[in-house]
């Protein structure tokens, strides 16, 4: 249902992705793991636009594009299918936590406000904040606006839910409440790609794990396959690095 | 001479019956100028090529020149600008019959337009871009994410400075008198050479000038507490 094919982008002349091919199915949990500045986020935002891909195409729905000869309409039907929680949840400030649920509802798909009421209350209970809707971001904690900001991207019916680095910004003990929703959004049947460098989280959730290594996937596979059966020699350093430095702490 | 306590009042009341009119020419350019500064902020963050340049000759050229010299400059020049406009679609129009409010009104929003443009400039830099990327990545286009996200902070940042603004032409208006348009210091000016009066005239006008702007202020801080909920 989301198929991207030779996606390529560069940053001053640096090529940041270099011909990418990923291939999302309808309720797959697809989590990209690997190094700081292989091009995880980049690939993510490409997905909606957020980065101007130099080459490629994207298949999404019964949408399909190339990057080459994209138009601005095209740009927004895309990201009418999608929708991303952020690192830093990018809640808008001047709007309470039911606004900030409501408001693409009303504004980009022109719900009456009775139904995008109906429907963020439907969300923000599923996040545990039913008690917060009319505090402003700056009133929550991390945990809390990063829940709201799950709503938010959950409101909008996106056929995908791009996540980026979801819990980095979080005090470690917040982390847990916000997984715990992600995991309930992932049960539900919604299709996620996720950036995360949470690796047990990765391997709990995921139907596919995608290795990255400098603007390559260097390997896919299930989560049993990459985090205890890989052949490949980055992958595996990556892992006992990354597990060694865990369990020096 | 003596101060007359009784000319004094009966001036301040005199000078309160031009009031209105005085607000609500200070709120048109206030509005016309906005509206222009923010069209100069669009078309400089857009960085149009020939326009974006233009745009900066004439914001030093108007920044770089006294409000009088503008007012005069106007007066002579704009009824005849308008006559050429005017016959351009076939109609007549007579220079001399150009009310000099008009000319007040449009020479004082063009020269505020560049302040204003500044401020909102300004503004629109200090909503943060995340807030900017998360409605795009909802799907807003450019204009509601402007409407819904933009403009709605930029608005509080703003405001201060808007309000300062506003006080400016309030004050500026002074200059209005020097092409026939009666505001504050104009109808001092009237009723002290008509009492003979000077001194209570101007000292009436300087009270009600300064009775006006602490009025304002005060509004105005209350309505940005209002707003600066959640900030």
């Amino acid at each position: 249902m989301l198929s991207l094919k030779n996606l390529e982008i560069s940053f001053n002349n640096e090529q940041v992705l270099k011909g990418i091919n990923l291939t999302v199915n309808k309720g797959d949990v697809v989590t990209l793991i690997g190094p700081s500045g292989t091009g995880k986020t980049t690939l993510l935002r490409c997905i909606n636009y957020l980065e101007k891909p130099d080459n490629g195409e994207i298949l999404l729905g019964d949408i399909h594009l190339d990057y080459t000869s994209i138009r601005k309409k095209d740009i927004l039907k895309i990201r009418r299918k999608t929708a991303m929680v952020f690192q830093q949840y990018n809640l808008f400030k001047h709007r309470t936590v039911i606004e900030n649920v409501m408001e693409a509802q009303i504004v980009v798909q022109k719900k009456s406000k009775e139904a995008a009421y109906k429907k963020s209350m439907d969300e923000l209970e599923k996040v545990g904040l039913l008690d917060k809707i009319d505090a402003y971001p700056s009133q929550l904690s991390g945990g809390q606006q990063q829940r709201v900001s799950i709503a938010r991207a959950l409101a909008v019916e996106p056929e995908v839910i791009l996540f980026d680095e979801p819990t980095s910004a979080l005090d470690p003990e917040l982390v847990g409440e916000v997984l715990k929703v992600i995991e309930n959004v992932a049960k539900s049947g919604m299709t996620i790609v996720l950036v995360t460098h949470e690796m047990s989280f990765a391997q709990n959730i995921s139907t596919k794990v995608v290795f990255m290594d400098k603007g390559n996937i260097v390997e896919e596979g299930t989560p049993t396959e990459i985090f205890y059966q890989s052949s490949n020699d980055r992958t595996r350093e990556f892992l006992n690095q990354f597990y060694t430095e865990k369990n020096s702490i | 001479m003596m101060f007359q306590l009784d000319v004094l009042i009966e001036n301040l009341f005199g000078i309160l019956k031009v009031v209105p009119q005085t607000l609500l020419l200070a709120v048109i350019i206030l509005i016309l100028s906005l509206f222009m500064g923010g069209c100069l902020a669009l078309i400089q963050r857009k960085k149009i090529p020939i326009i974006s340049s233009l745009i900066s000759v004439m914001q030093s050229f108007l920044r770089g020149t006294p409000n009088v010299v503008l007012l005069y400059l106007g007066y002579y020049t704009l009824p005849y600008i308008v006559q050429y406009i005017v016959s351009l679609v076939g109609i007549d129009f007579n220079p001399h019959h150009l009310h000099p409010v008009i000319t007040v009104i449009v020479v004082f929003s063009i020269s505020f337009s560049v302040f204003q443009s500044e401020t909102i400039r300004g503004s629109m830099h200090s909503v943060d871009h995340g807030q900017i990327e998360a409605a795009h990545s909802l799907g807003y286009s450019f204009f509601q994410t402007l409407r819904k996200v933009v403009v709605p902070q930029a608005l509080v940042e703003a405001l201060p400075d808007i309000m300062n603004s506003f006080l400016v032409i309030i004050k500026v208006l002074s200059l209005a008198y020097l092409i026939s348009v009666v505001d504050i210091f104009g109808q001092a000016k009237l009723l002290g050479a008509y009492n003979f009066s000077y001194i209570e005239a101007f000292v009436a006008a300087a009270l009600v000038y300064w009775a006006l702007c602490s009025f304002l202020t005060l509004l105005i801080n209350k309505f940005e507490l209002r707003l600066r909920k959640g900030f």
